[in-house]
């Protein structure tokens, strides 16, 4: 399967600068087509597409927007985000940078399907540059009329990853304190400042454009029975052509990294980005899509030389770091398990380690308060099944110095 | 008596819309073990004890802040949600400074209770670091020893909520995550004055009346 670029088409072709070259491209006939129709009739194209979010949980995005736009409140919000934390995705960067009025028209779209006035983009702090260009493309599709209905304002975090996360970050831009909310309520029911709130990955919103225009029957049409249309995916790591690669939902795992990107030797694959699951060589041949394994889109390739144990401790160092907080599973656990993870990379393992780090996994899955402290266990768990050995290397190993140290006193 | 039924534990409740799966359970004389909430402090939902079983949902989910809805069947003392219980308790107590079992005053310690009613046994989890910091002694009216503070914010809740004086808040993130006054000075302000109602919410000692408590 070659790449298929549909959210990509204009990248490289139309001046990110003048919403004029985004015109002629045929930009904004979505909107205009929208407004023909209703807002519930939109919603139902939308739903009918089967479009999932891309920002890593896979929710239907039609059913959320009917959320919304049957709860009761005069004013309802709609935010974008932008904030790609997650470990090895760029590919909101590559849209935003390249087609930022893609997303004007997407927001535009979404913010009369909901009945929203207000936008927000919430701009990754590392992306400031792209600030300027972004608030451009604001500026010049709202003097054409595009935007007359939505006000879409810019803000920016402040380099937390949690503040991806849907409930941190509508507290970020409440200005309070990046850490996670229980729910229910659910954001479309009570969001932002306690308004109906819906909440959008880039690439979910760049979507809907080309599912308005063409129709669902023509994006459902792409992809598998519960992933439709395409995926950016974010290839980096051990391969010779890291970038961002646009493929139909359930498109093979090894024909992106081998042949697309040439990748060689590979050890493992991480899918989906710091928390994502880890695909090992001999199951190369998985196949992408929200049935199997997805997430943000990263797809981050070990060679042989990496070391698993390695990696999981470095991974947990980040997730431990970037932990709110907030509930007791996440910050105690994570702490507790890069203490363990520290150890083995030391020389410094016990027996009875990988059972605490499956003992603890448990409870984090289960209880955590939100998706970093339930998913953070995923690469322990994953590298754990698949390199069982490398660990158990790694506890024999520090016996046997241990005994060492014993002998030479 | 309301018009949302649910079952919890195998007999059939009801109450109002709104109610809480805990509120609920309490009616029906079910007790299920809470740290971080207090029936007059807003939930927050952040120690996660009090998780529960709800059939049809793939995680546990905390009973002191999710709402009750209509046919929820819920299981309160599954092995899974024993087990979850049982390692937060054991998380809780492996982070923080505590005098626990041997000193005086984990008598009132209410993780000392959790831990014995859920049979806590000899400590699985280890910390590189156990959080600790300097006893502060700058004010006449409250002790703050954070080393043995296990971050349930009842204080901070119960200064805000109930004394009006928000003279606490929260800083710094993950293990390192504190409860401060400003930018992380000793506590000594005007507006704090003998209320002394954050002492009678920390559930361990780390809020103490100077002289009083084990210094
Ligand atoms: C720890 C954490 C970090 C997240 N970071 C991002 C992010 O950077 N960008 C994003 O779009 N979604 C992120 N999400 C997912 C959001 O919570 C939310 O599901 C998403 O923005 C919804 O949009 P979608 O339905 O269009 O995917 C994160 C989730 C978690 C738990
Ligand atoms: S899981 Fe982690 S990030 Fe999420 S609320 Fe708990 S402490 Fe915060
Ligand atoms: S008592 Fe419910 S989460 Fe703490």
């Amino acid at each position: 399967m070659p790449e298929k670029k549909i959210l990509t088409k204009n990248c490289g072709k139309i001046d990110p600068g003048d919403v004029s070259t985004y015109e002629a491209e045929g930009g904004f006939k979505a909107l205009e087509k929208t407004l023909r129709i209703s807002p519930e009739e939109v919603i139902a194209e939308v739903k009918a597409s089967g479009l999932r979010g891309r920002g890593g949980a896979g929710f239907p995005c039609g059913a959320k927007w009917e959320l919304a736009r049957k709860s009761k409140g005069d004013e309802k919000v709609l935010i974008c985000n932008a904030d790609e934390g997650e470990v090895g995705t760029f590919k909101d960067r590559y849209l935003l940078q390249h087609d930022p009025f893609s997303l004007m028209e997407g927001m535009a779209i979404a913010g009369y399907a909901i009945g929203a006035g207000k936008g927000y983009i919430y701009l990754r702090s590392e992306y400031h540059y792209l600030l300027e260009g972004l608030q451009k493309a604001i500026d010049q599709s709202k003097e054409k009329g595009y935007l007359k209905d939505l006000e879409i304002e810019i803000r920016e975090g402040a380099g937390a990853y949690i503040c991806g996360e849907e409930s941190a970050l509508m507290n970020s831009i409440e200005g309070k304190r990046g850490e996670s909310r229980f729910r229910p309520p659910f954001p479309p029911e009570s969001g932002l400042f306690e308004k109906p709130t819906i909440i959008n990955n880039v690439e979910t919103l760049v979507n809907v454009p080309h599912i308005i225009q063409n129709g669902s029957e023509w994006y459902g049409a792409m992809g598998t029975d519960e992933s439709k249309g395409t995926k950016l995916f974010c290839v980096s790591g051990d391969v010779a052509r890291p970038g961002v690669y646009e493929m139909e939902l359930g498109c093979d795992l090894k024909e992106l990294v081998m042949d697309l990107a040439g990748a060689k030797e590979i050890k493992m694959i991480q899918v989906g980005g710091s928390t994502g699951g880890i695909i090992p060589s001999d199951m190369l041949s998985t196949p992408l899509a929200y049935e199997t394994i997805l997430g943000s889109g990263a797809v981050m390739v070990f060679d042989q030389t990496r070391d698993v144990v390695d990696f999981t401790y470095r991974t947990m160092e980040f997730l431990n770091e970037e932990s709110c907080g907030k509930c007791t599973p996440c910050r105690e656990g994570t702490e507790v398990m890069v203490g363990v993870l520290g150890r083995l990379v030391n020389g410094e393992g016990v027996d009875g380690d990988m059972e605490v780090l499956e003992e603890l996994s448990d409870t984090m899955k289960l209880s955590a308060l939100c998706g970093l402290g339930q998913t953070a266990p995923v690469p322990v768990l994953d590298t754990l099944k698949y390199f069982r050995k490398d660990y158990e290397n790694r506890i024999s190993q520090s016996v046997f110095l241990r005994s060492l140290k014993t002998v030479n006193g | 008596m309301g018009d949302v039924k649910l079952i919890i534990d195998g007999t059939e409740v009801s109450g109002p819309s709104g109610m809480t799966i805990l509120e609920a359970a309490n009616e029906t004389d079910i007790n299920i073990p809470t740290l971080c909430h207090r029936p007059d402090l807003k939930p927050e939902g952040n120690c996660r004890i009090c998780v529960v079983e709800v059939e049809g949902s793939p995680r546990l989910v905390a009973s002191c802040h999710t709402p009750i809805t209509e046919g929820m069947v819920i299981n309160t003392c599954t092995p899974k949600a024993l087990a979850a219980r049982k390692t937060v308790v054991e998380l809780l107590i492996a982070g923080h400074t505590g005098p626990c079992v041997t000193d005086e005053c984990a008598k009132d310690c209410e993780l000392h209770y959790l831990a014995a009613e859920l049979e806590v046994g000899p400590p699985r989890f280890q910390v590189k670091a156990r959080r600790s910091y300097p006893m502060e002694t700058l004010s006449p009216y409250v002790q703050r020893d954070m080393g043995r503070c296990i971050l349930c914010r009842r204080c901070v809740r119960a200064c805000t909520e109930i004394a009006k004086k928000n003279v606490f808040s929260m800083a710094y993130r993950g293990f390192h995550s504190k409860v401060v006054v400003d930018c992380d000075v000793p506590l000594d302000k005007e507006e704090c004055r003998d209320c002394g109602i954050c002492i009678d919410y920390c559930p361990t000692s780390a809020l103490t009346k100077p002289n009083k408590g084990v210094s």
